[in-house]
């Protein structure tokens, strides 16, 4: 049978296939043993608790979901005194993901989660485009990236990962300074800025207007992005946007990604996960080809 | 909660715009409680993407059926769907009514928002309750029963006007301890306000619409008034049933 184990960072994933940050909780245990992933990643923490943004959040599109969540999370006292010990019950590794407004309270973030055990990495978000202060803007310019992950090298030994935003015009740069200030590993991409309009009410269906854009609409954006970034960079990349199969999840390993990350198609069957790792072993039985001589092998 | 791909078992056509699908299933018959829902699929279509929520309308036999009215893409498809073809069903998902013992309850439904309640007066009904159902609806297709109190707009079935209006007068001249009510969110704010001026417990099954369905994304919410101060609650998680005098509702 195919191996499927993979490095990301300090982390031994069991198998390369995870979950896309803020679509996943510990209510689909319920349904599988999610012990079974690779890695989970957490929804976006922040220093304190979020209410997110006003509803309407969620307008379905031809070839997508728009949604503007808002970072709606319990803020991070809360999640370690409620969620985290349930996360710690799964034998697999456990990322958190996080935001923050500011480099400083980044810093206090993992500073805190250092001293939780069972913690395996950290995703650093700076790339939800739902929120002002603490999203996309930290992740548009090489120099505070730079800074911000220097920063959180010298705090923590634990996996860093950075998740990239697809709405800025080089991520190739970006890319780059976070994988020189010490990242162990890159997500991409996060969600595309996208809108849609009630044409009765001529108001858009999200009531913030413009929102994230996800799911089989964004996979060629994202994949061009992996594509693109794989070339420039040596560290791991987890490849998200779009993908629904074992075919789409392989297209992002042929591309450069390391490992991939299901988001919108858990909404829409949640066994997804299960079937892709699962379709992944054929795919390397079939093809007589070892998983780590598929990543970037596009010809 | 389970996740099964089952055929449908029984297809019942009401009439141009409302029917039924059932699905038989001893554990998630077995699991289901008044109130709650499950999401839908066609497993061959990937459009639309998302799976749809539909109450559940009946459990009997180890059975589930859903009352399903075409409105849009999803529903129409349903429609379409025949005996021994398949479907994703998630669920039961939701906390569903709050149930009581020996009281006097009023049901309050409007268009599809009936959906949910024969299963409800089933469990209503052993514990000893005395009901008074009465449900509104544009015209004479979407009245679905014989046996409540109906109301149409244009009058061809039942009394003309809206259901509101038969309630208020309704407890005019009578007390009841609960009201249950399920339909639009104007009749809904409607029936919160008439419910105010007596002072009855007031329990509304809310729709927005779902990504995940079972509590992971935050894009159900809905503004609740908590202790005082506005809160998000999600609907598919918190709710769908919520107390009506909590709700902000939508102006
Ligand atoms: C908890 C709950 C219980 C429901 N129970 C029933 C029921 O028992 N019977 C019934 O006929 N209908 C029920 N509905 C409504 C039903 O879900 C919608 O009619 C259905 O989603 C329409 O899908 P469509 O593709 O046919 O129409 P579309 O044209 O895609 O949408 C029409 C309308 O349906 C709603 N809708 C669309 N997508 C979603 C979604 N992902 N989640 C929720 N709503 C959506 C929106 O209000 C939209 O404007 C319920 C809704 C909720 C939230
Ligand atoms: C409802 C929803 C909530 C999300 N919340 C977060 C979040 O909290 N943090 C984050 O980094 N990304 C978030 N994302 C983005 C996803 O993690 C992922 O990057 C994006 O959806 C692309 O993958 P997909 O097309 O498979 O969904 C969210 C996406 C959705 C649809
Ligand atoms: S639909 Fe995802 S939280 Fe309710």
């Amino acid at each position: 049978m195919a191996d499927l184990k993979i490095k990301i960072g300090k982390m031994l994933w069991k198998n390369p296939v995870t979950v896309a940050s803020g679509t996943f909780g510990l209510e689909y245990a319920e349904l599988f043993d999610i012990s079974q992933l690779g890695a989970i990643v957490t929804k976006t923490i922040t220093l304190l608790p979020k209410p997110g943004n006003e509803p309407p959040r969620l307008a379905e599109t031809e070839a997508g979901l728009l949604n503007s969540i808002g970072l709606q999370n319990p803020g991070l006292e809360n999640f370690i005194k409620n969620d985290l010990s349930e996360y710690q019950k799964f034998d697999t590794n456990i990322i958190v993901s996080i935001a923050g407004s500011s480099i400083s309270e980044f810093g206090e973030v993992i500073q805190e989660l250092d001293r939780q055990p069972e913690i395996d990495g950290y995703e650093i978000n700076i790339s939800c485009p739902n929120v002002e202060n603490e999203g996309i803007a930290f992740g548009t310019d090489k120099g505070i990236v730079h800074n911000l992950i220097s920063h959180l090298r010298k705090i923590t030994n634990r996996t860093i990962i950075v998740k990239l935003t697809p709405n800025i015009t080089f991520i190739e740069e970006i890319a780059i300074s976070a994988e020189k200030a010490g990242a162990d590993a890159l997500s991409l991409i996060n969600t595309v800025y996208g809108m849609a309009i009630d044409i009765e009410t001529r108001k858009p269906k999200i009531k913030n207007g413009i929102a994230g854009y996800s799911g089989i609409g964004i996979k060629p954006i994202a994949l061009q992005n992996v594509y693109k970034v794989a070339k420039v960079v040596k560290i791991p990349i987890i490849g998200m946007g779009g993908i629904r199969n074992t075919n789409d999840a392989l297209e992002f390993i042929i591309a450069g990604a390391s490992a991939i990350a299901v988001g919108t198609q858990n909404f829409v069957n949640p066994l997804i996960c299960l079937e892709i790792i699962q379709g992944l072993e054929k795919y390397l039985d079939e093809q007589k080809i070892q998983y780590n001589d598929l990543i970037g092998s596009v010809r | 909660m389970l996740y099964k791909l089952l055929p449908i078992v029984e297809k019942e056509i009401i009439n141009n715009k409302y029917f039924i699908l059932t699905f038989s299933n001893y554990d998630m018959a077995g699991q289901c409680y008044p109130g709650q829902f499950f999401r839908l699929k066609n497993p061959q279509q990937n459009f639309p993407i998302l799976p749809r929520p539909f109450s559940i309308h009946n459990v009997y036999e180890n059975k589930v059926s859903f009352l399903i009215k075409k409105v849009g893409t999803a529903t129409i498809q349903f429609s379409a769907m025949k005996v021994g073809q398949k479907i994703a069903l998630l669920g039961p998902l939701g906390n569903g009514f709050t149930l009581h013992q020996n009281k006097k309850i009023l049901i309050v439904s409007g268009g599809i928002g009936y959906a949910p309640f024969p299963f409800l007066v089933g469990k209503l009904n052993q514990m000893k309750n005395e009901i008074f159902f009465f449900h509104g609806g544009k015209t004479a297709e979407d009245i679905f029963s014989n046996d409540v109190i109906d109301f149409t707009e244009d009058g061809s079935i039942g009394e003309e006007g809206l259901v509101t209006d038969g309630i208020e007068q309704f407890l005019q001249k009578n007390q009841v301890d609960v009201v249950y009510a399920c339909g639009p969110q104007m009749m809904l704010k409607k029936v919160t306000e008439i419910c105010k001026q007596f002072n009855i417990d007031l329990q509304v099954s809310l729709e927005t619409i779902m990504a995940c369905g079972i509590g992971v994304c935050c894009g159900c919410t809905i503004r609740i008034i908590e202790n005082g101060k506005m809160v998000y609650k999600k609907v598919c998680k918190d709710g769908t049933v919520f107390d009506g005098y909590k709700v902000v509702w939508n102006e």
